[in-house]
């Protein structure tokens, strides 16, 4: 892969992320005239203390002093106080990110493997038994709302059978050992990780199917048969290499609905992320909340969308060696 | 000696949206070892059809009747692992490298090695020596396919057709993308390839030009059948189909001036193969039709000046 | 003007063209077996949502409603899908909550298609400056995801259900102005939009005369594939506590399923039909739109 190629990506994810941040000062100062109404305790702060509270929060001077300390306060990751918590933001989001973190990651890896498998399985063999099952399951699993999977999972496997728990990240006063302690939490992590996969399942096998689909008919696949190549070879060596390039950009835009899927299932399941914070701030109206969890979430599109494009450079000689 | 490839009233009819369409219909061929046999026609008289249905890369929809004997086996009658045996081994492609017959995210070395390793030599990698013997150098086999030029590609095509030793090659317009000087070289690298190594050869082209130094045999397609047949230079230089002289007098012939200053080309399309006109389906066409062209449908027969030629015409070897 | 007469003004032309292509697309759908039968599906919804006043009285919503009913009781004659966590006849929301959920559904795709039409035409027919701004808007509103800007939306605009349907169609119009985009910039290479041209006709008119009227099929194939997003998008701001518990949708009726602890009483009959009444119309439109796009782009059939 070329320099010019990372830079010009690298430059491209910074810009939309500095696009973002303006957008945030433009949502949260422009358009919410006065965010200090949102704020339910108002009524009993006493003028000072509201004052100090606008002070804080950047509210005072001109928009353009405001931008300016906008700016300021978030290259600073300063986020201000949590409306509900008063504790600091940036603490409030560091304490939960780990969370989230493994409940994203663990469910976009299983999410990408079974999807891109099932995908171009079904792709492979169009019209047959497989795909009609595959392509009905995933056109389901499509249309259901993910907290409703784990809605039906709650009740299913942890309410009837109480094979696993209902909610939470660990449970409480277990503290034996570090083994004990990681299967703890293991368990904690299968239903909502298997709720987020099977929610986006649906969307990355039909992608990567649509793709699939879309180089059968290509050249390169009669000259692997010719070459006496066995079908499984014709399909993993040829078909699928090329039916990937497609799906890496697709993917990496549907990563967005991962991330809106991770607040309603950390919901559902009480776990304590990012996206269960989300879920407190709308209902608390916690703005400075809101507008740190709205950047993080863009950050994270947008870095995932950057490890896309490179990843896809990777893929494809024809850009490696391009430029 | 037996044929490398024998070809009995091959009838090639395929599946599309609006119903089936024949587009081969009933074919003889045979090519003797050794032997260069150059197939010629305009774009979609079946040839390339033909060419496919050799080794049986057809869609699985596609209806063929008759018998294919590559090396006197029947290759329609054979089970998956017997055909995936005999591909390549017994009669290798050299594709049109113009298009994407190179999968453009392998590197040209392993699209080589993976034909010998999927007959079953594994162990040492070939690539580098036929890049070498084509002329294009062992290096090479670490490139994607964009990197190559089209001349660079097509000569990559032919190693990789060398890849387990075939004793016949079929070639599917080898030349049609590329400019002239190029398209000399590769005929020269063809035919010298085909002469230290004994191998038959199966050459298609729409351009009867590229045929007159390399075939021994031209058989020309017109409407899914052979129209004429016949030693290579007599008929070059002396057709007796209407429509191979109309495609004969679309180039010069080297050496014979005067074949410059008339060119002639061909009024009109080939035929929808769902509505062949009746009688001869050339008879639209033909500058030279009678009247008994609309009704009668003559087939292949032996021409009575020319031992070796055959022509389907009511005006020719009518004895 | 008489019927029996065969006019040929201009305007009766296009009229018998269209009315050929509807009647073209009327014969297709009824062989696509999916597409009919999602029709079917929705048109059944549909009637539903309007005739909700004859089926149950819109008071029985009210908190009120409930007081003196048994609360999670089980379903019964009395009532069929048994009651919410208040006393309220959860069929009775269920009926109603289709009028919520498909009118934001399609309120919602309104707004994305207007937007995403208006913006995909003037980027693809007008060059330059204009349409590198407004790709790049585009671009942005593709890149940033889209359930926590709605979400920030939503808590700065408000929470009623129109507020909600306009957020829902400002993040989601980024893709059909791309498809818009595409079709319109092949499109102005065809030879009736240069003549037009040539002979003098303006931007907009060329816009809306030429242009408008060939990326039609496709706008109306990407609506009907935008609404189940829309639909899912919805219930799932709804479950997160936006949109009102007096008029709920199905999304809110699973945020209230939730919030009461149903699951773990086992009371099925309050979380079970709005989530699979959700499924099936997001499904039928799906499957919709999906038939609609395979009639208007034969390329696409047997996908």
């Amino acid at each position: 892969m070329s320099n010019r190629y990372v830079v010009k990506k690298i430059v491209g994810a910074l810009l939309t992320l500095f696009a973002v941040v303006i957008f945030n000062f433009f949502l949260f100062r422009i358009v919410d005239r006065d965010p200090l109404t949102k704020y339910r305790g108002r009524s009993k702060l006493s003028l000072e203390q509201r004052e100090t509270m606008i002070r804080r929060m950047g509210l005072s001077g001109s928009k353009w002093d405001q931008f300016v300390a906008y700016i300021k306060s978030t290259l600073q990751l300063d986020f201000g106080r949590s409306f509900d918590s008063t504790r600091p933001v940036l603490r409030e989001i560091t304490d939960r990110l780990p969370a989230t973190l493994i409940l994203v990651g663990v469910s976009t890896v299983l999410t990408i493997c079974i999807g891109l498998y099932i995908g171009a399985k079904a792709g492979w063999a169009r019209g047959s038994r497989f795909d009609r099952v595959s392509t009905s399951t995933t056109m389901v699993l499509y249309a259901t709302p993910e907290f409703f999977f784990g809605m039906l999972l709650l009740a299913i496997v942890a309410g009837r059978t109480g094979w696993f728990p209902t909610g939470g990240l660990r449970d409480v006063g277990t503290n034996n050992g570090f083994v004990a302690s990681l299967l703890d939490r293991t368990h904690h992590l299968v239903l909502p990780s298997l709720t987020l996969t099977l929610g986006y399942l649906g969307s990355y096998s039909l992608i990567m199917r649509t793709s699939m689909l879309d180089t059968l008919g290509e050249d390169y696949l009669t000259t692997a048969r010719a070459k006496g190549l066995k079908e499984s070879d014709v399909m993993t060596h040829h078909a699928v290499p090329n039916a990937l390039l497609p799906s890496v950009s697709a993917i990496a835009i549907s990563f967005g609905f991962v991330i809106g899927g991770a607040i309603t299932t950390e919901t559902v399941f009480s776990y304590p992320g990012l996206g269960l914070a989300t879920a407190d701030a709308i209902r608390n109206t916690d703005l400075p909340m809101l507008q740190a969890l709205f950047l993080v979430a863009s950050a994270a599109v947008i870095f995932f969308n950057l490890v896309a494009d490179l990843t896809y450079g990777l893929l494809d000689p024809r850009i490696r060696h391009s430029i | 000696m037996s044929a490398v490839l024998e070809v009995r009233d091959l009838h090639i009819t395929y599946a599309s949206s609006s119903g089936l369409v024949p587009a081969v219909r009933g074919v003889d061929l045979e090519i003797a070892p050794g032997e260069t046999l150059g197939l010629a026609g305009e774009s979609g008289c079946g040839k390339s059809t033909l060419a496919m249905a050799l080794l049986r890369l057809v869609p699985p929809s596609t209806q063929i009747t008759g018998s294919i004997k590559l090396a006197g086996q029947d290759i329609l009658t054979m089970k998956p692992g017997q055909l995936r045996a005999a591909r390549w081994a017994q009669a290798s492609v050299v594709f049109q490298g113009a298009q994407h017959v190179l999968n453009p995210v392998r590197r040209i070395g392993r699209q080589i090695d993976e034909a010998i390793e999927a007959h079953g030599s594994a162990s040492v990698s070939r690539a580098g020596e036929l890049l070498d013997l084509v002329g294009l150098g062992a290096r090479r086999g670490d490139d994607y396919p964009h990197e190559l030029s089209g001349g660079q590609k097509q000569r990559s095509l032919i190693a990789m057709a060398l890849a387990c030793d075939p004793l016949l090659l079929i070639a599917d317009e080898p030349t049609t993308a590329l400019d002239v000087m190029v398209q000399a070289q590769i005929l020269q690298l063809l035919d010298n390839i085909k002469r230290e190594r004994g191998l038959s050869m199966l050459f298609i082209t729409h351009d009867l030009s590229v045929l007159s130094h390399t075939a021994d045999r031209v058989a020309v397609m017109y409407a899914g059948r052979i129209i004429e047949v016949g030693a290579g230079d007599a008929l070059l230089r002396n057709s007796l189909h209407p429509y191979s002289k109309a495609l004969t007098a679309s180039f010069p012939i080297i050496g014979d001036p005067s074949s410059r200053h008339q060119p002639r080309g061909l009024a009109g399309d080939p035929p929808d193969p769902n509505n062949l006109p009746s009688g001869c389906p050339f008879h639209p066409r033909c500058t030279v039709a009678i009247d008994e062209c609309q009704s009668v449908d003559v087939q292949l027969r032996h021409a009575a000046d020319d031992e070796e030629r055959s022509v389907a015409c009511v005006l020719v070897g009518k004895s | 003007m008489n019927d029996l007469v065969p006019s040929t003004s201009p305007r009766d032309m296009t009229w018998a063209r269209r009315k050929q292509a509807l009647a073209r697309v009327w014969r297709e759908l009824r062989h696509d077996r999916a597409g009919f039968v999602s029709l079917v599906v929705l048109l059944g919804f549909g009637l539903v949502a309007l005739s909700a006043p004859l089926i149950a009285d819109r008071s029985l919503l009210l908190a009120a409603a409930g007081r003196n009913n048994p609360d999670l009781a089980s379903p019964s004659a009395q009532f069929l899908l048994g009651t919410d966590d208040i006393g309220r006849d959860v069929l009775a929301q269920l009926v109603w909550g289709s009028r919520v959920s498909l009118f934001i559904g399609i309120f919602a795709t309104v707004v994305a298609v207007v937007i995403g039409s208006v913006v995909g035409l003037v980027a693809g027919y007008v060059k330059g400056k204009v349409a590198t701004v407004l790709l790049a808007i585009d671009e942005f509103f593709l890149v940033v995801p889209f359930l926590p800007l709605a979400i920030v939306l939503a808590v700065i605009l408000g929470r009623s259900p129109v507020t909600l349907a306009i957020v829902i169609g400002i993040t989601s119009w980024a893709g059909s102005a791309r498809l818009v985009r595409a079709q319109v910039l092949t499109l102005s290479e065809r030879a009736y939009v240069e003549r037009a041209r040539a002979l003098g006709a303006g931007t907009w008119q060329i816009i809306f005369r030429h242009v408008l009227p060939g990326v039609t099929p496709l706008i109306i194939a990407n609506a009907t594939l935008i609404v189940p997003g829309a639909i899912l998008t919805e219930s799932t701001l709804s479950f997160l506590g936006f949109g009102d518990r007096l008029s709920p949708s199905w999304g809110k009726l699973l945020d209230g399923a939730q919030s009461s602890g149903s699951i773990t009483l086992n009371a099925w009959w309050y979380y079970l039909p709005p989530g699979l009444c959700i499924i099936a119309v997001v499904l039928a439109f799906t499957l919709f739109g999906r038939a609609l796009e395979r009639i208007f782009d034969p390329r696409l059939a047997g996908r």
